[in-house]
């Protein structure tokens, strides 16, 4: 991570998104990743997913607002979440599934692994 | 403002003519969910309680926060004659608990409060399904047990503690002083403000305020919005402060 990175490390942007926050967690077939979406409603809701990436876009059902907001000291608006996580192992992109419930977005991500059965001898 | 010097560390600093009738201490440090920080923040705003001192240590990290263009310590005592908060804007680091703690309970002591309360979350990996959370709570010596029984309160029976809360457990024993968790089930890495609520609701058998919880629950979207980042930094600090550990087993050596 660059200095001025690690200086300015904001949540936030100017194009009016959020980063949420977000839990990965490895279910030994799946990766889970939940994400914590206040203001939020299922329909707007857009999940995107390749094999490596998982990518979220929720837009807020009214735009949250902030007066004189930390270093800016300025007026802004969010009106979305955004967030693209990379993924520590490949997944099936046709076989993810989610579910939202009480402004928490849970994302299912089945690993793309083959499995072989050994014998023993 | 009057400085009381509680050993080299953490210096715990209240302000000229403050005084105590044995209070309630509430404490509500930045932990899983934000239960503590988010509860005792708005007990002190229901209350209308006045800020009555801060906290300060080089243990903790240089940072002040700025309200209304005035800067503060993130670490703040609000509170009355009969009841203290203490709450803090940004997550402890995890070497600076034990002297914080300890601290905390020579200046508990010197105040002679009657009992001491924190309040806390329970991760709960289900939590998504959990409507209104459950509050289980620990006490320290058979004082506070038969306090807990008295408000019928369901004691976390077995398991581990690990945190703040934890170690003022021990601290208010080694000084004699009676003191309560209290632990409501939460989201483990997200601001659970129901958490909160319930944690409030448990707390008000003690404190007799008839503290409503219903603009807490109202505003539970914003109170997450703008409780992101010290949730990050709490979360963060997690691993270190062996939270991990509330989820193991003990061996039943009693």
């Amino acid at each position: 991570m660059g200095i001025e990175r690690r200086i300015i490390r904001t949540t936030w942007g100017y194009d009016g998104n959020l980063e949420p926050l977000y839990e990965v967690e490895d279910k030994e077939d799946a990766i889970l990743v939940t994400f914590d979406l206040p203001r939020v409603r299922k329909e707007n809701v857009e999940i995107n997913t390749t094999e490596n990436t998982v990518d979220v876009m929720a837009k807020m059902s009214d735009a949250v607002c902030w007066e004189r907001w930390g270093s800016i000291q300025k007026r802004i608006s969010f009106q979305a979440f955004r967030k693209q996580i990379r993924l520590p192992e490949p997944v099936d992109p046709e076989k993810v599934s989610a579910s939202f419930k009480n402004g928490i977005l849970r994302i299912n991500l089945p690993k793309v692994r083959r499995k072989v059965l050994i014998n023993i001898e | 403002m009057t400085s009381t010097v509680m050993g080299e560390e953490v210096r715990i600093v209240e302000k000229e003519g403050v005084k105590h009738k044995n209070p309630i201490v509430i404490e509500g440090l930045p932990d899983v969910g934000l239960v503590g920080t988010i509860a005792a923040s708005y007990i002190v705003e229901r209350m209308g309680y006045k800020e009555i001192g801060y906290i300060e240590s080089d243990l903790f990290p240089p940072v002040m926060v700025v309200h209304e263009g005035k800067s503060k310590n993130p670490l703040r005592i609000y509170g009355d004659e009969g009841v203290v908060v203490v709450l803090s804007e940004v997550a402890i680091p995890v070497g600076a608990v034990y002297p914080l703690t300890e601290a905390l309970a020579d200046w508990v002591k010197e105040i002679d409060s009657k009992l001491v309360i924190s309040m806390t979350g329970l991760p709960a990996t289900n939590r998504i399904d959990i409507e209104k959370p459950e509050v289980f709570a620990v006490g320290n010596n058979e004082e506070a047990l038969n306090e807990l029984k008295d408000k019928q309160m369901e004691l976390l029976e077995e398991g581990f503690i690990a945190g703040p809360y934890a170690v003022m457990l021990r601290e208010c024993s080694k000084r004699k002083i009676s003191a309560i968790s209290l632990l409501a089930q939460c989201f483990p890495v997200y601001p659970d403000p129901g958490a909160a609520a319930s944690a409030i609701e448990s707390l008000d058998k003690f404190l007799k305020l008839g503290i409503d919880i219903k603009e807490l629950l109202e505003k539970g979207e914003e109170i997450k919005l703008k409780a992101r980042d010290l949730m990050r930094q709490t979360a963060l600090s997690a691993p270190e402060m062996q939270k991990g550990v509330e989820q193991d087993m003990p061996i039943m050596y009693r």
